[in-house]
């Protein structure tokens, strides 16, 4: 009976999740729903995590930066490429069935479009101008971000521990710098704009929603999250999740035993980067800007924590946790008054959030979700054992 | 047949000469007991041999295919399987699993029904099936001696490297590792043991390989090679004490 239990909560929760947005009526709609969007994205970001660093022991700093890869890799499309009816005649441009794809000569602050709008004056009516397809923009920052994790999987192969820390921390803030520095490509610490998910609104079941709406970017985030955690749990349970632990607990007693370590190591970098920069490059089509500090250590940690919190060593574990922290963090935010003393809870929810975070490594080592799995789904095995013992010495 | 043939393998750290041009070869399911004292270079040969480490010159051919070029994981599959000194269990995952680990890498497409079905045999063989759903953790230095036998099991290669099975392994679970290397060599297969435990090695092996300063120094049968006066040499130094030494073993070591 409590076997069933975590199966049936997951599913009570995905329905939960899928209704949420049709019967959630209250004023505070759109609040609400902006923090389910962002849950979303810091659960498919720790949930990945917890499969490069819960399973395959890769403690990388370096996951932000792939998001950050996604984002920036989506935003560049979206600023510099666009598709039009007619040729320019004067910017770079080439046509491909019957469009042309345009791009725009990206000069930081100035206006890139100059040579568009030139063209657009001579152009008759009806002509058309429209944004570079965001499921391409979405499909070229993943593989963008899956390159990058292929290259940091490759460097970091013989490193371990601390030392992949560390080198992955120098490449986060290597590519911060990078990012801050080229303001004529990325705009530097401005951030660079991105156009709404739906810039011209979309029809959902009969209704249409603008672009400034929460709903369908909801189901975006959503469907997005639930692909994630498919796909991880898949992975997690087929033969690659099974190398990827042993890589972890013992890397050269994997290899003596057939694992190809290296094959292991750099597919689950290059899997959750493109995951990671997938979820970035949506993420910053809805908050609709992308900056360098999006990927602070500081914001890293927070990740790190979320995937500790629930459990490092469980796909759907971190993925809770990451939507009670990200929850949590947002309702600390209310202060409250204890013997006269009022708390200022927007610089004291930070020294909560570490307090757990210290708590539970010091008390739930599996973290808190996983812990409670772990004790269901191992509940019956110690008993086991021992009947079995006896069972044989009773034989012998 | 198996055949192992080891060829002038040479390996240097700085300027330590650790292997000085090791040879030798194996035929058929032969059970052999590497022997030497500390710092001969039983490991580092061992580590030569499984591709962890590239020898600086020399050739390794299993089965006349060359594996001195193959990466640890290409010679596990190629038919070369070895423990290590200090075990080396998946300590976060079931025993099971552990088992899993070598029979899916070795075919990925292995059927799941079978790999299980084998894996609960050879648990059942090692007297450890009790703990299939426990963690690696778990168990005991013995038991976890076992377990790394059993996952080699699940590996079947050709050749078995024993780092020092017996080390630390108490009389009753001795019994079952014994039982173990008989299995395993009735099976056609070759097995090289590394012990420093002389009762062990004079029992089990019908052919020795003494190792001294990076090379061998003698190759043959236990009674011959524990009378060669080189091997007396090596084990003791100079021929005055004996009491306390690994040649008091080597003398009274039953025979053969």
């Amino acid at each position: 009976m409590i076997a069933r239990l975590p199966k049936f909560a997951g599913f009570a929760a995905a329905a939960g999740l899928l209704l949420f947005p049709v019967f959630y009526t209250a004023g505070n709609y759109d609040f609400v729903m902006h923090l389910w969007i962002t849950a979303f994205f810091y659960a498919i970001l720790a949930s990945s995590w917890a499969l490069l660093a819960g399973y395959g022991g890769q403690f990388s700093f370096a996951h932000l930066a792939f998001m950050a890869i996604g984002a920036y890799g989506a935003g560049i499309l979206d600023n510099y490429v666009v598709l039009t009816s007619l040729p320019t005649g004067t910017c770079s441009e080439f046509g491909l069935f019957g469009t042309n794809i345009v791009f725009l000569p990206p000069s930081g602050t100035e206006n890139a479009a100059a040579c568009l709008d030139a063209a657009r004056a001579t152009w008759p009516a009806g002509a058309t101008v429209s944004r570079f397809p965001l499921l391409l923009q979405v499909i070229f920052g993943a593989v963008l971000g899956g390159g990058f994790g292929w290259l940091i999987g490759s460097l970091v192969l013989r490193l371990r521990a601390a030392y992949l820390a560390l080198f992955t921390v120098g490449f986060s803030e290597i590519l911060r710098a990078v990012i801050g520095a080229e303001v004529w490509l990325t705009r530097g610490q401005a951030g660079l704009p991105l156009s709404p998910l739906f810039p011209q609104g979309i029809t959902l079941f009969g209704r249409t929603y603008g672009p400034a709406d929460k709903l369908p970017a909801y189901y975006v985030m959503l469907f997005l999250f639930f692909g994630t955690l498919a796909l991880l749990l898949w992975i997690a349970r087929s033969r690659i999740g099974l190398f990827l632990r042993s890589l972890r607990e013992d890397e050269d007693a994997a290899e003596a035993l057939g694992v190809d370590t290296v094959r292991y190591k750099r597919a689950v970098f290059v899997i959750t980067a493109a995951i990671a920069a997938t979820a970035g490059a949506l993420q910053a089509h809805y908050v609709g800007l992308i900056t360098p500090n999006t990927i602070v250590v500081l914001q890293m940690s927070l990740v790190i924590a979320m995937a500790v919190i629930g459990g490092l060593e469980n796909i759907v574990a971190a993925a809770v946790g990451a939507i009670l922290i990200s929850f949590g963090l947002e309702f600390l935010r209310t202060d409250f008054t204890v013997f006269g003393v009022t708390v200022d809870m927007g610089t004291w929810r930070l020294v909560f959030f570490g307090l757990v975070l210290m708590l539970t490594l010091r008390f739930l080592r599996n973290g808190v979700i996983q812990g409670g799995l772990m004790w269901i789904e191992r509940r019956g095995i110690g008993a086991e054992t021992v009947a079995k013992r006896r069972a044989t010495e009773t034989v012998a | 047949m198996i055949t192992l043939d080891v060829r002038d393998i040479r390996k240097k750290f700085g300027n330590h000469q650790v292997l000085k041009g090791v040879s030798f070869r194996i035929d058929g399911p032969e059970l052999v007991g590497l022997i030497g004292p500390n710092g001969a270079g039983k490991t580092t040969l061992t580590n030569v041999l499984d591709g962890a480490i590239k020898p600086d010159g020399g050739v390794i051919r299993l089965n006349d295919r060359r594996i001195d070029p193959l990466h640890p994981y290409e010679v596990a599959r190629a038919g070369l399987g070895r423990t290590f000194q200090v075990t080396r269990a998946f300590r976060r995952m079931t025993v099971l699993e552990n088992l899993y680990v070598p029979a899916l890498a070795m075919d990925r497409h292995a059927n799941r029904r079978l790999v299980d079905e084998k894996a609960n045999e050879i648990l059942a063989f090692l007297t450890i099936d009790h703990l299939r759903n426990e963690y690696g953790r778990a168990l005991s230095g013995g038991q976890q001696k076992l377990l790394e036998l059993g996952r080699l099991l699940m590996l079947d290669p050709d050749v078995y490297i024993l780092d020092e099975p017996f080390a630390g392994v108490h009389p009753s679970l001795m019994a079952t590792i014994y039982k173990w290397i008989e299995r395993v060599n009735g099976q056609g297969k070759a097995i090289i043991l590394i012990s420093h435990q002389m009762e062990s090695i004079f029992t089990l092996c019908r052919r020795l390989l003494v190792l001294n300063f990076g090379d061998v120094i003698a190759d043959g049968p236990p009674q011959v090679v524990k009378n060669d006066p080189e091997v007396i040499k090596a084990y003791l130094g100079n021929e005055e004490d004996m009491s306390g030494t690994g040649l008091v073993t080597l003398k009274e070591a039953p025979h053969a």
